[in-house]
C-alpha cells in the first residue's frame, strides 16, 4: 500500500520505532515504582472509597497529639509542663491505628499485582525482583511513617508552641529528636515489612487484611499473656517476636525506662536486644517477600 | 430454600486456605491453656480463664476475629468475584437469602469458638471449680457470634470494604474507644456478650465484671442484631450492579 | 419494554432517554464498548434501577421485583462461576435455588441443550472459555424461562462455539422466547439478531432490521487520505466530480469524501492522469465502530 516499487516480498516500514531517547535506568524505576505505590497507599487517583480507610486512619493517628496540642494550648498560661502523651509511648497508643492502616493497604500495594497478573508485566522490563520488592517497601514505610512521623513532629512543635518559646524549647529538648525520627522510621519498617510480606503471600485482599491484623493482634496478645502465665524468664522471649519488642526498643532509644506496671519490666531484658529483634524482623519478612516475588510464576 | 443457601454458603466459605488459618487461630487458645497447665504460675487457675483466656482472649479477638472474616465473606466474596448474580437473579426472597447467609456464618463462627474457648477453658480450670464460666462463656459466644454476625453481613452488603470496616469497628471502636469512654459501651457487642456470660458465671466482680447491666445487653443484642438484618434485607433488595471495587 | 429510559452515575449518562419494546425473537444490541449495552440489559435484568422511565419485562417492572426471575433468565458477562463445583452440580443448584421441583432432571435437560453433556461431570475450573458460556447459558435456561438476556455472549467464542450458540438460540427463539443479547461485532448480530437495536453514546441510534441497518451505513460517505505529487490540483479536478462530497487539503494530504465509493474508485485513476498527477498514496481512511455509529447518530 505504501511503496510503489514491489519486490515479491519486502518487509515494511509499518513507521515502528525504537526508542532512542533517553531511557531513566534503574535509578528511574525505583522512583516511578516507589511514588506510584505511595500514591496508592492513600488512594490518589483511585476512586473515593478507597480512600476512606487510608485517611481516616491516618486521621485518627493524629488524634492524641491533637488534644495535647489542645490540652497545652489550654493550659500554656500556667507555668506547667502537662503531658498527656508522652513521645515515647505515643506509638503503644496508635499501635493498633498504624496496624489497621497497613492491613487496609498493603493488599492494595502488593496484592493487586499479583491477582491481575501485572506482575510478568513489570518483571518483563527492566525491573528486577529486588527493586520492585525495595520500592514497595520503601512506598509502604513511607505511608506508615506520615502516620509515625507526623504526629511525633506535632507533638513536638506544639508542645514548643505551648511552652511559648518553640526555639528554646528545640534547643532544650535537642535530644528527642534522634530518638522520635529513628523510632518512627523502625515503627514504620517493621509493620510495613511485615504487612507487605503477608500480603505477597497472600493476594486476595480478604486474606491479606484479615491476616496482618490477625497476626499483629494475637503475637501481642500472646505475648501479654503468656508473661503473664508462665514464668516471665521464659516468655519474655516471645516479646521479642511480638510488637512489644518496638515499644521496647523505642524506650531504649529514648533511654527511659519502662513504667512499674509494663510488661517489659517483668521482661528485664536489655533495651538493645530488642532494638536487635526489631531489625531481626525487619530483614527476615523482606527476605521472606523477596523469596516470594522470585518465586512467583510470570 | 434457606437450608439450600446456607449449606451453599457453608461450602463456599470452608475454602482450603481459610479454613486452615482460622483453625490455627482457633488453635492458640488451647495451647495457650496448655502452656499454663504445664508451665503455669501458681495464679488462681478461673480467674486466669475468666480474665485473660475468655475476655482477653477469646472475646476481644478470637470470636470478632473469626465472625468478620467469616460474616463478610458469606456473601462479600460472592459479590466481589461477580457469581452473587446467580443467587440474587432467582425467585427467592431476598430475606431468605439473608437468613441463609447468616444461618451458615453463624454457625460456623460458633462452633470453632465455641470449640476452641471450651476445650482451652476445660484444660485451664481443670481440677478446679468451674463457677459457671464454660456455661456462661458458651452461651454468651453463640449470642455474641449471632450479633456479630449478622453486623458483618449487613456490612457486607453495603460495601465492598466491609472486611475492613468490620476490623476498624472491632479494634478502634471496641478496642481503643470503649476503653476510654464508659458510655460508649452501650454499642458495642463485645460487652453485650461479655453481660451476657455474666449472667450465668459466678465470680466477685474483682475476678470478672462484664461493665454493663444483663438485661440492657440482651435487649441491645436483639436490637442490634434484628436492626443488622431487616437493614441487610432491605439493602440487598436494592442491590444494584456497580463497578466492582 | 424500556420507556423513556434513563441512567445516570453522577455527572456521567450512561443512557439516555431510550425507548423500546422487545417481543418474541431475537434481539440484538448492538453498539461500541461503553455505549450502555451493559446498563440496559443490567437494568432489564432488575440488577440496576432506571435513574428515570420505566423498565418492565412481561409486563411487571424489573426493579426489585425476585418474582420475575421464574420467568427470566440471565447470562451475566463475567466468566466467574462459583468455584469447585463440577458443571453439573452448578446447573443443578441453579435448578434447586429456581424452586424446581424436580432438579436432577431440569438440570440434565439443560445441559442437554447446550450439548455439554460429556463434559458436565468435570469441575467448572477446568473449562475452557467458551464451554463455561455454555454452562452459563444451560444455568439460565434450566427452568425454561420466557425471556432470556445474555451479556456478550459470544465474547471470545471461537467460531465453532458461535455457530452452535446462533444454532441454539435460534431454537429457543423458534419456540416463543423472548431473547436480548448485546454485542460489539455487526457480524454477529447480523447473522442471530431478526431485530436490532443500535445503542451509540447511551442513546438508541437505529433500531429496526439488519439490512436496513447494513443499508444506511454503506450509503455513508467514505474518507480516503491521498498523497499525490500535486494535491491542490487533483483536489480542485476532484471537487467537479459528481461522486465526490468533500475535499480537504493540508498537511501534506488531500482528504476526499465520497458517498458513491464504486464512482469514486473507477473514476481517481482516469481523473489522476488528465491532470497530470501521479498518484502516490490512496488508503481509505481508519473508521472506528464509533465513526460509523456517530454518523448513524447524527441522520
Amino acid at each position: 500500500m505504501s511503496d510503489e516499487g514491489n519486490a515479491s516480498s519486502s518487509i515494511y516500514d509499518l513507521g515502528y520505532r525504537h526508542y532512542e531517547g533517553v531511557r531513566v535506568g534503574r535509578r528511574g524505576t525505583l522512583l516511578t515504582l516507589y511514588t506510584h505505590g505511595l500514591r496508592s497507599c492513600f488512594g490518589l487517583g483511585r476512586r473515593a472509597t478507597s480512600k476512606i480507610f487510608p485517611w481516616a486512619l491516618a486521621i485518627f493517628a493524629f488524634v492524641p497529639a491533637i488534644i495535647q496540642l489542645g490540652v497545652g494550648a489550654v493550659v500554656s498560661g500556667f507555668d506547667q509542663k502537662i503531658e498527656l502523651f508522652k513521645h515515647e509511648d505515643y506509638f503503644t497508643y496508635v499501635r493498633i491505628i498504624l496496624v489497621l492502616f497497613c492491613a487496609a493497604v498493603a493488599s492494595e500495594l502488593v496484592g493487586k499485582d499479583q491477582r491481575n497478573r501485572t506482575l510478568s508485566l513489570y518483571f518483563s522490563r527492566a525491573v528486577s525482583r529486588f527493586d520492585y520488592a525495595f520500592a514497595k517497601l520503601a512506598a509502604l514505610t513511607s505511608a506508615m511513617l506520615v502516620l509515625t512521623l507526623g504526629p511525633q513532629l506535632l507533638l513536638f512543635i506544639g508542645n514548643g508552641m505551648a511552652a511559648d518559646d518553640l526555639g528554646g524549647y528545640t534547643s532544650d529538648n535537642w535530644d528527642l529528636v534522634f530518638p522520635i525520627v529513628a523510632g518512627s522510621f523502625l515503627v514504620s519498617a517493621v509493620i510495613a515489612s511485615v504487612g507487605l510480606c503477608i500480603a505477597s503471600y497472600l493476594p486476595r485482599r480478604a486474606y491479606s487484611t484479615a491476616a496482618i491484623v490477625g497476626t499483629f493482634i494475637l503475637t501481642l496478645s500472646i505475648a501479654h499473656i503468656l508473661m503473664n502465665s508462665i514464668d516471665p524468664a521464659v516468655a519474655r522471649f516471645f516479646l521479642l517476636g511480638s510488637p512489644v519488642a518496638w515499644e521496647g526498643a523505642i524506650l531504649w532509644l529514648f533511654r527511659v525506662d519502662p513504667d512499674a506496671r509494663n510488661v517489659l519490666t517483668d521482661a528485664d531484658l536489655a533495651g538493645w536486644v530488642y532494638l536487635l529483634a526489631v531489625l531481626v524482623t525487619i530483614a527476615a519478612t523482606f527476605a521472606l517477600t523477596l523469596r516470594r516475588f522470585g518465586r512467583v510464576s510470570t | 430454600m434457606i437450608g439450600i443457601i446456607a449449606a451453599l454458603t457453608l461450602r463456599q466459605l470452608l475454602g482450603r486456605g481459610r479454613t486452615i488459618l482460622l483453625g490455627l487461630v482457633a488453635l492458640l487458645p488451647i495451647l495457650l491453656a496448655l502452656v499454663y497447665r504445664i508451665g503455669g504460675e501458681d495464679t488462681d487457675q478461673s480467674e486466669w480463664v475468666a480474665q485473660v483466656l475468655f475476655d482477653g482472649l477469646v472475646v476481644t479477638i478470637l470470636l470478632p476475629l473469626l465472625a468478620v472474616v467469616y460474616g463478610t465473606a458469606a456473601l462479600g466474596a460472592e459479590i466481589e468475584d461477580g457469581t452473587a448474580v446467580y443467587l440474587l437473579a432467582k425467585p427467592v426472597s431476598r430475606a431468605k437469602i439473608i437468613f441463609g447467609k447468616l444461618l451458615a456464618a453463624w454457625a460456623l463462627t460458633s462452633v470453632t469458638v465455641l470449640v476452641s474457648a471450651l476445650v482451652a477453658g476445660a484444660i485451664g480450670l481443670q481440677g478446679v471449680p468451674g463457677h459457671g464460666l464454660l456455661v456462661g462463656f458458651a452461651i454468651a459466644l453463640v449470642a455474641g457470634s449471632l450479633v456479630y454476625s449478622a453486623l458483618f453481613l449487613m456490612l457486607s452488603v453495603f460495601t465492598s470494604r466491609a472486611l475492613i470496616a468490620g476490623l476498624v469497628y472491632v479494634f478502634i471502636w471496641e478496642g481503643l474507644i470503649n476503653g476510654l469512654f464508659a458510655g460508649t459501651r452501650l454499642l458495642s457487642v463485645r460487652h453485650y456478650t461479655l453481660a451476657v456470660a455474666d449472667i450465668f458465671v459466678d465470680l466477685p466482680r474483682g475476678v470478672f465484671d462484664a461493665k454493663l447491666g444483663s438485661v440492657p445487653a440482651v435487649g441491645l443484642m436483639i436490637a442490634v442484631a434484628g436492626g443488622s438484618v431487616w437493614y441487610g434485607i432491605r439493602r440487598l433488595q436494592r442491590f444494584e450492579i456497580g463497578e466492582s471495587t | 419494554m424500556l420507556r423513556d429510559v434513563s441512567r445516570w452515575y453522577g455527572n456521567v449518562v450512561a443512557v439516555n432517554g431510550m425507548s423500546f419494546t422487545a417481543s418474541p425473537g431475537i434481539t440484538g444490541l448492538l453498539g461500541p464498548n461503553g455505549a450502555g449495552k451493559s446498563t440496559v440489559l443490567h437494568m432489564l435484568s432488575g440488577f440496576l434501577k432506571p435513574s428515570a422511565g420505566e423498565v418492565t419485562v412481561l409486563g411487571e417492572p424489573a426493579w426489585g421485583n425476585p418474582e420475575l426471575y421464574r420467568r427470566l433468565g440471565l447470562v451475566p458477562e463475567r466468566e466467574s462461576v462459583y468455584a469447585a463445583l463440577s458443571g453439573y452440580e452448578f446447573v443443578r443448584l441453579n435448578a434447586r435455588l429456581q424452586g424446581l421441583p424436580d432438579a436432577d432432571r431440569a438440570a440434565r435437560e439443560a445441559i442437554r441443550l447446550v450439548d455439554l453433556g460429556d463434559a458436565a461431570d468435570r469441575s467448572t475450573d477446568g473449562y475452557s472459555k467458551g464451554m463455561r458460556q455454555r454452562i452459563k447459558v444451560a444455568a439460565a435456561l434450566v427452568h425454561d424461562p420466557a425471556v432470556l438476556l445474555l451479556d456478550e455472549p459470544f465474547n471470545g467464542a471461537d467460531p465453532r462455539q458461535r455457530l452452535h450458540m446462533i444454532e441454539l438460540f435460534r431454537r429457543l427463539a423458534a419456540g416463543g422466547r423472548t431473547i436480548i443479547f448485546s454485542s460489539h461485532i455487526l457480524e454477529e448480530v447480523e447473522r442471530l439478531a431478526e431485530r436490532v437495536l443500535v445503542v451509540v453514546g447511551g442513546r438508541l441510534a437505529a433500531s429496526g432490521d439488519f439490512r436496513e441497518i447494513r443499508r444506511l451505513m454503506t450509503d455513508r460517505p467514505h474518507t480516503f487520505t491521498l498523497r499525490t505529487s500535486d494535491n491542490r490540483r487533483l483536489a480542485a479536478a476532484l471537487v467537479a466530480h459528481g461522486s465526490v462530497v468533500g475535499v480537504e487539503v493540508g498537511d501534506g494530504r488531500l482528504t476526499v469524501r465520497t458517498s458513491q465509493l464504486g464512482a469514486f474508485a473507477r473514476a481517481i485513476p482516469t481523473i489522476a492522469r488528465s491532470c497530470d498527477v501521479t498518484l502516490r498514496e490512496l488508503r481509505p481512511t481508519d473508521e472506528s465502530l464509533e465513526d460509523v455509529f456517530a454518523y448513524l447518530v447524527n441522520r
